[in-house]
């Protein structure tokens, strides 16, 4: 079957031939969600190293994984699948154990324990949101999430990440000279991880982008000395991406807090202001009524009285209303593009790698999937 | 002719696969469950494997989504593990709700085996 290839295994590193194994993986996985695939790659690595370090040969651990292409299969099914329980009646026994009995009749001709055979048979339901065209973004929870993040969450959280980065980031420079700044820079890169985490869970809750489950350790860092592990942290790409995420983050927040605000701001006053006026709730006062101020809306004139007080026009109403509805319609659409961008920052931040897996994909792949096939 | 029957009929593998295929989710909620404490996705496969009948092969690595989609509907808990030999190690144990559905699939599952064994009653009778 690959009799014009080497034999992948023999006499090499068994940590390169995992690292091998995983680039094929990943070559497999390219295309789908990036958290999905940073959660496989975690797993198939733990699992691989916990094989081989239990005494397993490398060459069975893989064979005995499955091939890159059976595992990707597995995932990439269980993925499409994944939340049919939760939305169809949750952990419901009646429901979970048909389908077990229905999944039967499903299967995968290699593998025993194949992802996704019990998992239902859910047609694709489009959302009410998606079916509206244009105003369907008033019912898109997405649209919502993301105006709460922008209009106050994601503000007040980069406001609270900054200060503390700022804070163990001046005590870091200022005892750089001393011992204690390496502690110091530790804890500031270690509690940026734990901030991006969390911020992670905090965009996945409100801008719907979903982050991985699983988080990859700091390569080397279990099982070397105190001053190497120092170093496994210093040298870990994420780590700086992490710091660089929470003061970058503070000044694009206020942007986007005060664009949020502005746009909601002018909304609900054009909208309120047309009600009002429908209401009879008008003069508008400006100023004392000492000037004699005239104000253009729309395509109105309005001259302000004896006293000074200017009169809304009825006829104006309507349109500011309308006015004042599609700019919250475009505002609301405005905060799902950005919350949509803003959540695969975050995501691409909690999916690096630290390290570039083994050999190219393509001679990687080959030779990874030997063993698993012979 | 001959061909076309010949490749019709189930073979003894087919009948194996079906059934794993179909017990799947029961023998790894049940894995998890015996476990007297949190177990992880190596520890799960690694007991599968000890525990398959002869012949049975199952790739581990298919372990791994089920895990994740037990998780995602609240029927296994996971929590991080540290580990002496390395990085931690993410354990999972069965939620109130995963033992509920535990005990429902393994009351179908015997009333399926009582179910064959009378159906099989009847040939070993002759």
């Amino acid at each position: 079957m690959h009799g014009d290839d080497p034999q992948p295994s023999g006499g090499t590193d068994p940590r390169q031939q995992v690292m091998r194994y995983i680039a094929a993986f990943e070559a497999e996985l390219a295309g789908c969600d990036p958290a999905l695939r940073h959660d496989a790659v975690i797993d198939a690595e733990t699992h691989l190293r916990s094989a081989i370090d239990g005494g397993v040969p490398v060459e069975r651990a893989i064979e005995d994984f499955g091939t890159p292409q059976e595992v990707a299969r597995a995932y990439l099914e269980q993925d499409s699948e994944a939340y049919g329980w939760r939305s169809s009646g949750r952990g419901a026994p009646d429901h979970v154990a048909s389908e077990g009995a229905t999944s039967a009749t499903r299967g995968d001709a290699s593998a025993a324990l194949p992802a996704g055979s019990a998992a239902p048979q859910l047609s694709p339901k489009r959302s009410l949101a998606s079916r509206i065209p244009i105003i369907g973004i008033w019912l898109d929870p997405r649209a919502w999430g993301a105006l709460v993040y922008f209009g106050g969450v994601g503000f007040a959280l980069s406001v609270a990440y900054f200060v503390w980065s700022v804070t163990i980031g001046s005590l870091v420079i200022g005892l750089a000279p001393l011992v204690i700044g390496i502690p110091l820079l530790v804890l500031l890169l270690g509690s940026a991880r734990a901030l991006c985490l969390v911020e992670g869970k905090v965009v996945e809750t409100l801008l719907g982008v979903r982050m991985p489950r699983r988080v990859q350790p700091v390569e080397g860092a279990d099982s070397v000395g105190f001053w190497q592990r120092i170093l496994c942290w210093l040298r870990d790409v994420r780590s700086w991406l992490s710091l660089a995420y929470l003061l970058g983050n503070f000044f694009v927040s206020i942007g986007t807090f005060a664009l949020t605000i502005t746009l909601c701001a002018v909304s609900v006053a054009l909208v309120a202001a047309g009600i009002a006026s429908l209401l009879g709730m008008s003069p508008i006062l400006i100023g004392d009524g000492s000037e004699q101020v005239t104000v253009h809306l729309l395509w109105w004139r309005l001259e302000p009285d004896a006293s000074g007080a200017l009169h809304m026009p009825r006829a104006a109403a309507i349109p500011m209303i309308a006015l004042g509805l599609a700019l919250a319609t475009a505002t609301l659409w405005l905060m799902r593009g950005l919350g949509w961008i803003y959540g695969h920052v975050v995501q691409a931040i909690q999916v690096a790698r630290p390290h570039a897996a083994g050999a190219p994909p393509r001679a990687a792949h080959s030779q990874a999937t030997a063993p698993a096939a012979g | 002719m001959y061909s076309s029957v010949h490749l019709a009929l189930p073979r003894p593998e087919k009948l194996q696969r079906d059934l794993s295929v179909g017990t799947a989710w029961l023998v790894v909620l049940a894995t998890i469950a015996g476990a007297a404490e949190p177990i992880h996705g190596y520890e799960i496969a690694r007991r599968l494997a000890d525990e398959a009948p002869a012949g049975l092969s199952f790739k581990q690595g298919t372990l791994y989504p089920m895990l994740r989609a037990l998780e995602a509907d609240g029927l296994v808990r996971s929590t991080l593990v540290p580990s002496c030999e390395g990085p931690a190690r993410k354990c999972f144990t069965l939620t109130a709700d995963g033992h509920r559905v535990l005990d429902a699939w393994t009351a179908t599952w015997r009333s399926t085996r009582t179910w064959i064994d009378r159906v099989l009653g009847g040939i070993d009778a002759r």
